[in-house]
């Protein structure tokens, strides 16, 4: 028996499809359903070719480094935050390409909550310098 | 499992000569299960009808909602059984966030829109949102899953013994969404009707007339056509009828969805527009329409 992603998660993934800033989608568990074509080119690999990531294990795939160039803990990521907490959260970090490119972004997080709690959340890159989120290559 | 489709249109009601056998009544349907319970899908105006059919007899049943809009709850208050004391009925719905079920319907079944209120209804009625797990009513497991239309809003899944009903009469499924790429849990609706016996679907527009109407929660006829062949029911049957059109028109869309079906794979007969009255004995699956990648 099918059963269907809960239906918000459905039409997030279905605007993040239409979007050209990149943005990545968790379920209510913390793993990684999700990510755009933006994201994908940020990050030098599509979602199609890496499919579902588990919780703790997404955060490695693009390493995030503080201003000193520290891995930033899986805790504290956004996206981690605004699941957990169902609080949105924010953040200034760099991520690393497949390629080892290195790209300076801002990342807002924010909690998808419903009528039957939290089912995922969603963060949004953009890229350091770019006034609407989109053109980062 | 027997079904019988009470009104098959959407938006308004649409009576006249011009749709007389495809019907101008608002979405209802009635589904008597193998143990003689009954269960109304919606409460569109063609469940007026449906109540002068149980008119006489004293009966408990549930009226499982979709979703709040007018043309799914306009016949409540012209439902016979509501006003006998005997009766009971149960109203199924999606939960909402901004008020509950009873005080949502109770807008519409209030002044001044109505001339009774709620409490002032003589049968025993009570209000229920629909869990997100599985239920049962009678002999049949009953699944409501949250479907991409505006407001909240719900598809039904009912199986009962080897049949299996599922009833997703309002249905944007493809908005944003590539319907014949996406996996099977990323489409709205889909675990609902996965090898129904049958489907009943929104197909509200034409394939030309969609771009109209996009994000307006329905269907056009080739994402109907598309979600079909995802579902693989063993019957789909287009409904909620645009109330632009006429019995020949519905007639054309009728002609063409076959012809597209059935280039798709599917056996001519798989998919046909619901007509007002139309009556079906669901049986256990016995065949697959098309085999779904």
């Amino acid at each position: 028996m099918t059963t269907q992603k809960p239906l918000e998660l459905i039409l997030a993934r279905n605007l993040m499809s239409a979007l050209s800033t990149p943005a990545f989608l968790v379920d209510e568990g913390g793993v990684l359903v999700f990510y755009n074509e933006a994201a994908g080119m940020l990050l030098g690999k599509r979602f199609e070719e890496l499919g579902t990531v588990g919780a703790e294990e997404w955060g490695a795939l693009f390493g995030p480094f503080d201003e000193s160039g520290a891995p930033i803990p899986y805790d504290e990521l956004p996206l981690v935050v605004a699941v957990r907490n169902g609080r949105p959260a924010h953040a200034d970090f760099e991520i690393s390409s497949v390629d080892g490119s290195r790209h300076q972004v801002e990342v807002s997080a924010f909690p998808i909550l419903t009528a039957h709690g939290s089912q995922g959340a969603i963060a949004v890159f953009w890229p350091a310098g770019s006034s609407n989120g989109a053109g980062h290559r | 499992m027997k079904v019988k489709l009470w009104g098959t249109r959407g938006s308004i009601p649409s009576p006249g000569p011009e749709t007389i056998r495809y019907g101008g009544n608002t979405s209802c349907v009635g589904v008597t299960l193998s143990d003689g319970s009954l269960l109304a899908l919606d409460a569109g105006t063609g469940i007026r009808s449906l109540g002068l059919a149980l008119a006489a007899e004293p009966a408990r049943l549930h009226i499982l909602l979709t979703h709040l809009h007018l043309d799914h709850i306009q016949g409540l208050v012209f439902f016979a059984p509501a006003f006998q004391p005997q009766t009971e009925i149960v109203i199924w719905g999606p939960a909402s966030p901004e008020a509950s079920l009873r005080d949502r319907i109770a807008r519409y079944i209030s002044a001044p829109l109505s001339p009774v209120e709620v409490r002032e209804l003589p049968c025993d009625v009570s209000f229920r949102h629909c869990p997100q797990s599985e239920w049962e009513i009678g002999p049949a497991r009953i699944r409501a899953a949250s479907v991409a239309h505006r407001g909240p809003t719900l598809g039904y899944r009912i199986d009962d013994g080897d049949a299996s009903l599922a009833y997703i009469p309002d249905h944007e499924p493809a908005l944003g969404a590539d319907l014949d790429a996406l996996e099977e849990e990323w489409i709205s609706g889909l675990g609902l009707a996965r090898d129904a016996s049958m489907l009943i679907h929104d197909g509200q527009y034409a394939d030309s007339e969609y771009p109209d109407h996009i994000g307006w929660g329905h269907s056009s006829l080739a994402h109907a056509l598309s979600f079909a062949r995802r579902a693989n029911a063993e019957r789909t049957v287009l409904f909620h009828h645009d109330p632009m059109h006429s019995d020949e028109r519905l007639d054309q869309l009728a002609r063409e969805a076959d012809q597209r079906w059935v280039a798709m794979g599917g056996y001519s007969g798989g998919i046909e527009l619901a007509q007002e009255c139309g009556e079906y004995d669901l049986a256990a699956k016995t065949s697959n329409a098309i085999a779904a990648s």
